[in-house]
């Protein structure tokens, strides 16, 4: 069982309550954005859900075990990526195997094969089985992005959570990261929420939608209720002409500057 | 031309503040003058009565510099001819097979002590510095190995030489120094993705903070390595081996034609050690790592040629 339990989770820092009383259920297999503006929560949300936070009050569950300290079936990606850039992609994959390893072994490599090939297949879940030697910080934003989520990968997990995964990349490259986590989590059956600030991803890409605004939840909703009105709620009265890609675009990844022109050209609202 | 009050004042007050730096400035001048009056009084520098020493001191200049004639061309080539006898008759440079001085020589030696004592303070250097970060060890318990590096400073490797392995102990305290401070600069960021995969504390420091820092920690190694074949030589003069002792062996003779030789010798093996490092780091820093040290060293005669012809 891994669904998730977010149950009356507060986040106190000082006097800055980051969280309030947060609470939804994620069943097993589903794949959820978060959503909201920066400083809603959305970090230390995900933060308190892999146990890289301790909640001032409230528990989260997975399954039926709540979470108090960072855990392996609990993948996370960031948003800096934050692989160890002087390794290579594939060294960087075998990290999620560490657990799974003694130190000594992980120091000189000596994982089992089923652990190295399982980093490699991850690089190719991710399109990057050809970069595989490849030094980390030659790579592309993108790129090492990916290679977090191979990371995560190998991890086994049955939870994923990233924490922004596009916020420092260019359109293009945040469609293909969504893409190879939408495709990852639904390959492997994982339970996954992914925060963001793009409405246009979050709709393209998302089932279920949970809003954060200063702290709280103010959405709950699957696709049909994601509407103006929610956007509204979550964003507050923003501009939001232009937000939204028209659907029924390719789930591809491929970047399509017509269609998001268009969607600019018509007011980008509920076509 | 007429100005407003406001301005003259400001005028005024410019002036006023720069005669206030210009006396300031000048009675700092006339400390430090007395300063270092008393500096040169308490080193008996005014008893020292140079001008008795002049002609002692200008006739140890001729034999230091055997190959200046005093007429001309100026120049003696047989003053060349003896610094060379010396070097080959001592093997300073060169020890052949199978010698006293085996391969390089008592330069060999020399160096042989300054990679040998960075070699055996490298692993204590890595343990110390690690345990010295406060990301490692909690803050009040961090000191402990902190302190012991900084005792360990506090000695200079010429006094260590009297009591207990000098450049190791020296590296010790010195590269541990570094490593720590080098650590505290690493990102938060791949720690937290190493706990995340459930990673235990030793895997945590490995990947999650060493792996941050290699190509400094080489670095630093090699400069640490520099500055020890510079105290191997100091040593060798209280009778560590090498061109220290050389060198004070011949002064001992008042055979000073043989001292510059040595001195000679000296500069190129510290030059040729710090031009050895100074590429690698430089490689380094430019995260060529892949093409590898024995790509480095093949190329390093070529480069010396490009950058000479430039």
């Amino acid at each position: 069982m891994s669904s998730i339990t977010v149950d009356g989770l507060t986040k106190r820092f000082g006097e800055t309550v980051a969280l309030d009383d947060v609470s939804f259920e994620i069943p097993e297999g589903e794949f959820v954005i978060v959503l909201g503006v920066s400083g809603s929560g959305k970090s230390t949300l995900l933060r308190c859900m892999n146990g890289l936070e301790t909640p001032t009050e409230g528990e989260i569950r997975i399954g039926d075990t709540p979470v108090t300290e960072p855990r392996p079936n609990i993948a996370m990606i960031f948003q800096q990526h934050n692989i160890i850039e002087q390794m290579n992609a594939y060294s960087n994959a075998l990290t999620g195997s560490l657990n799974r390893n003694t130190f000594v072994d992980s120091l000189l490599q000596r994982q089992s094969e089923g652990d190295k090939l399982q980093a490699l297949d991850a690089l190719d879940t991710v399109g990057l089985l050809d970069e595989a030697q490849q030094n980390a910080q030659q790579m592309s934003g993108g790129q090492q992005q990916r290679v977090g989520i191979a990371r995560a990968l190998v991890q086994d997990p049955t939870v994923l959570l990233a924490d922004e995964p596009v916020a420092s990349l260019d359109p293009g490259s945040s469609q293909q990261v969504m893409g190879y986590l939408r495709t990852a989590a639904a390959e492997r059956g994982l339970t996954a929420a992914i925060s963001l600030h793009q409405v246009n991803l979050a709709r393209k890409f998302g089932e279920r939608f949970i809003g954060l605004r200063n702290g709280q939840k103010v959405f709950d909703g699957y696709r049909d209720e994601f509407d103006m009105d929610v956007i509204d709620q979550v964003y507050g009265d923003i501009d939001t002409e232009g937000m939204f890609a028209p659907d029924g675009e390719a789930n591809d990844g491929s970047v399509d500057d017509a269609g998001s022109k268009r969607a600019v050209d018509s007011g980008g609202m509920g076509q | 031309m007429s100005h407003d009050d406001t301005v003259r004042d400001r005028y005024k007050a410019i002036v006023l503040a720069r005669r206030v730096r210009a006396l300031v400035f000048g009675v700092g001048l006339v400390v430090l003058a007395v300063l270092f009056y008393y500096a040169l009084i308490s080193v008996g520098f005014f008893e020292a009565n140079i001008p008795t020493y002049l002609p002692n001191f200008l006739n140890a200049l001729r034999d230091f510099f055997p190959f200046l004639a005093p007429t001309f061309p100026f120049i003696d080539p047989t003053g060349v001819v003896a610094y060379w006898t010396f070097i080959t008759e001592q093997n300073l440079i060169w020890g052949g097979f199978g010698g006293d001085t085996p391969l390089l020589g008592e330069a060999g030696i020399t160096l042989a002590m300054g990679f040998a004592g960075t070699v055996m303070g490298f692993p204590l250097a890595l343990l110390f510095g690690v345990l010295g970060s406060g990301r490692v060890t909690p803050f009040p318990f961090n000191f402990i190995f902190r302190g012991l590096m900084s005792s360990i400073r506090a000695i200079p490797a010429l006094v260590w030489g009297l009591i207990y392995i000098p450049i190791a102990t020296d590296t010790v305290g010195n590269l541990g120094r570094l490593f720590t401070d080098e650590l505290e600069e690493i990102e938060d960021g791949p720690i937290e993705a190493m706990e995340t995969t459930g990673a235990n504390k030793p895997q945590l420091i490995t990947f999650g903070m060493l792996s941050q820092v290699t190509t400094p920690f080489i670095a630093w190694t090699l400069y640490i390595f520099e500055i020890n074949v510079r105290i191997a030589v100091s040593l060798g003069i209280i009778g560590g081996g090498g061109l220290g002792q050389v060198l004070s062996v011949q002064q001992g003779l008042f055979r000073f034609t043989n001292m510059m030789a040595t001195i000679l010798v000296i500069l190129v093996l510290i030059i040729s050690v710090e031009i050895v490092s100074q590429r690698i780091r430089s490689a380094l820093r430019e995260g060529d790592e892949a093409q590898g040290l024995v790509a480095l060293l093949l190329g390093f005669p070529q480069r010396m040629a490009e950058a000479a012809l430039k």
